[in-house]
């Protein structure tokens, strides 16, 4: 009897292991046939990639809505995603994703991956050890509260005296922690590896606000009905890059001229509007 | 051999003695906060002037004191960035924006951060040794209860006890601190930080510290009976059989006989335990915690300084060194019974 149970819950996994890679096959196959249809692709001969035809892209799967993993938890799915699919399909590449946790990403490039596609921040500090290409979305700092909160927050001074979530070493995590050492306020910061755990604090009642990147909070407003947006900072605007190493000049070009081309075929409004709602902006 | 031993041991006592008063000297001679920061330059006190009376304050300023030796930064943030560091020492200040001084600085603020002096109970090494030393203690009481449940001859408690300990170290410690952070609270309907005063500002961090011991005793409860049930199995079963002879009951067998002696046979397994949770704390960044390991790991990525994993290595030997020599004396303690 006990061999029987062993042997279904062997073939189990087996036919569990197998649908799994025939998924990954389906995906892969997804994202090559439009590229073979597309026109004359933009020449990326100069440019430096890890391996031929393809475009590996570091990316910190995790952070809805820019990047997140869909239902079977295997494929990438998100802004950037469709951004860096879009983009690779202009230059005539597939894409490969490779998940990276925030961590040394950067350190990555060059290394793991050609580029890194994953709602990085253009800041000049940045800008010292690698190049971006053109901006493909503009980002703010928001405040997020639980829906029936009844504070009113109308600037982060007004953040003074509570707990804040907040992921670790993002601009939110720098801002904050500005805020907090110059004497600003006096806030606790709820440091996170994933944005996900600040959202999951907001709801159990253990921080009493959230600061993250308003694309983020309006993804997040989007999908729940549990939160609410109460303030932007409209005085710092930041600016969503795609990150290269420095020495590879020829695929900054060659992605700039297939954002911009995505832009006048309108194709980022669209993926925005998708992504983030029409009425977000 | 005693003399000998006696010499040692007051040689070691003079050197302690000496190492001491030095200190003590030179943290008296170190420059103090004021004079410190009576060396920054006028154009960043015209910041400082400037944000009294801002709303939004740009100057961070840092003074850090650790025994011997100070350290003070003023910083700017926005798009003009200015720094000045200076490091105060035997009565001298030191400019510490580069060279051997920077470094000299950095490690001085690299150690105070990961020590979590100034900050609150649950930040740096303070959180380490006070989540590690409550978990042994936890986990040795709960372990020891469990042992006994395991070898009792009632059926049920000893199913019960073996199921407790397969499920605890059957899983991963990670998801047990998950499950216990934000699972319980999720399904029940309750937050760790209302277990304290609204007002208290540091509760968010005192919940987050109650979620992660609960969880960490737990699963040390599960490791800790295995290691207390092998050490009571190791008293000779003659023994056993001379306390039924002497008409003492099972309880009394057990408080009086088996137990005093297992306590020495256990003690290098628990100070195992012990430097294993102390290493396993890290894991508390799941749940916004900050350890020693957390706090170098978010120096490293910040400021990019591979340097600060050297004073996190001395800070664990020495934790692992105290603790050790903890564990050295009450092994010796307790061997007077074998």
């Amino acid at each position: 009897m006990k061999k029987k149970v062993l042997a279904l819950v062997c073939s189990a996994v087996m036919l569990f292991g197998l649908t799994a890679c025939g998924k990954e096959a389906e995906t892969v196959t997804d994202t090559t046939a439009p590229a073979q249809e597309s026109k004359p692709a933009i020449d990326i001969s100069a440019a430096k990639l890890m391996s031929d035809g393809v475009l590996n892209v570091g990316c910190e799967v995790g952070y809805p809505p820019f990047e997140d993993f869909a239902e079977d938890g295997t494929t990438p799915k998100g802004y950037d995603v469709d951004i860096i699919t879009a983009v690779a399909d202009k230059l005539g590449l597939k894409v490969n994703i490779i998940n990276t946790a925030w961590d040394g990403i950067f350190a990555g490039i060059g290394v793991n991956y050609d580029v890194v596609c994953s709602a990085v921040t253009i800041t000049p500090e940045r800008m010292e050890t690698m190049i971006f290409s053109t901006p493909y979305i503009n980002n703010y700092q928001a405040v997020v509260l639980l829906a029936d909160d009844p504070k009113e927050v109308k600037s982060f001074n007004d953040l003074d005296g509570m707990s804040i979530a907040l992921q670790k070493e993002t601009t939110s995590d720098i801002l904050m922690s500005d805020y907090k050492s110059t004497g600003t306020i006096d806030i606790q910061i709820v440091a996170n590896e994933k944005v996900t755990s600040c959202f999951t604090q907001l709801q159990n009642g253990e921080v009493d606000a959230v600061v993250v990147d308003s694309t983020v909070a309006d993804g997040y407003i989007n999908s729940s009905k549990d939160f609410k947006i109460v303030y932007e900072d409209q005085s710092e605007p930041e600016q969503f890059g795609i990150a290269m190493a420095p020495e590879n000049t020829a695929l900054q070009a060659a992605v700039n001229q297939a954002l911009k081309e995505l832009e006048e075929e309108g194709f980022i409004k669209e993926t925005y509007d998708y992504w983030f709602g029409a009425a977000a902006e | 051999m005693k003399k000998s031993e006696m010499k040692k041991h007051s040689g070691q006592i003079i050197t302690a003695i000496v190492i001491i008063v030095i200190c003590i000297i030179l943290g008296l001679l170190k420059p103090g906060r004021e004079t410190l920061l009576s060396m920054t330059s006028p154009e960043m006190q015209k910041m400082i002037d400037a944000d009294a009376s801002s709303t939004r304050k740009r100057v961070t300023v840092t003074y850090n004191s650790l025994f011997i030796i100070n350290y003070a930064s003023l910083s700017t943030s926005g798009a003009n960035v200015m720094s000045e560091r200076y490091v105060g020492f035997l009565g001298k200040v030191y400019q510490a924006d580069e060279g051997v001084m920077k470094v000299v600085g950095q490690m001085v603020n690299y150690t105070y951060r990961m020590l979590g002096v100034g900050e609150n109970l649950m930040h740096g090494a303070k959180l380490t040794i006070t989540l590690t030393t409550l978990t042994v203690l936890f986990g040795v009481l709960l372990g020891t209860l469990l042992a006994l449940g395991k070898i009792s001859k009632k059926k049920i408690l000893s199913k019960l006890s073996g199921a407790y300990i397969f499920f605890f170290r059957g899983t991963p410690l990670l998801i047990q601190i998950f499950v216990v952070y934000f699972t319980v609270p999720g399904i029940f309907g309750f937050a760790w930080r209302d277990l304290f005063n609204v007002n208290d500002a540091e509760a968010v961090y005192k919940g987050a510290f109650i979620a992660a011991l609960i969880a960490f005793a737990l699963n040390s409860g599960a490791y800790c009976a295995e290691i207390v049930r092998s050490a009571i199995q190791s008293i000779d079963k003659g023994q056993f059989e001379a306390a039924k002879a002497l008409g003492m009951s099972y309880g009394q067998t057990m408080t009086r006989i088996i137990i005093p002696q297992s306590i020495r046979r256990m003690i290098p397994n628990v100070s195992n335990e012990f430097i294993m949770v102390l290493k396993d704390a890290s894991l508390v960044f799941a749940i916004s915690l900050m350890d020693i390991t957390t706090v170098s790991k978010n120096i490293m990525t910040s400021e990019g300084s591979y340097l600060v994993f050297i004073p996190a290595l001395v800070i664990y030997l020495v934790i692992t060194a105290f603790f050790g020599f903890i564990f050295d004396k009450i092994e010796k303690k307790f061997s007077v019974y074998e």
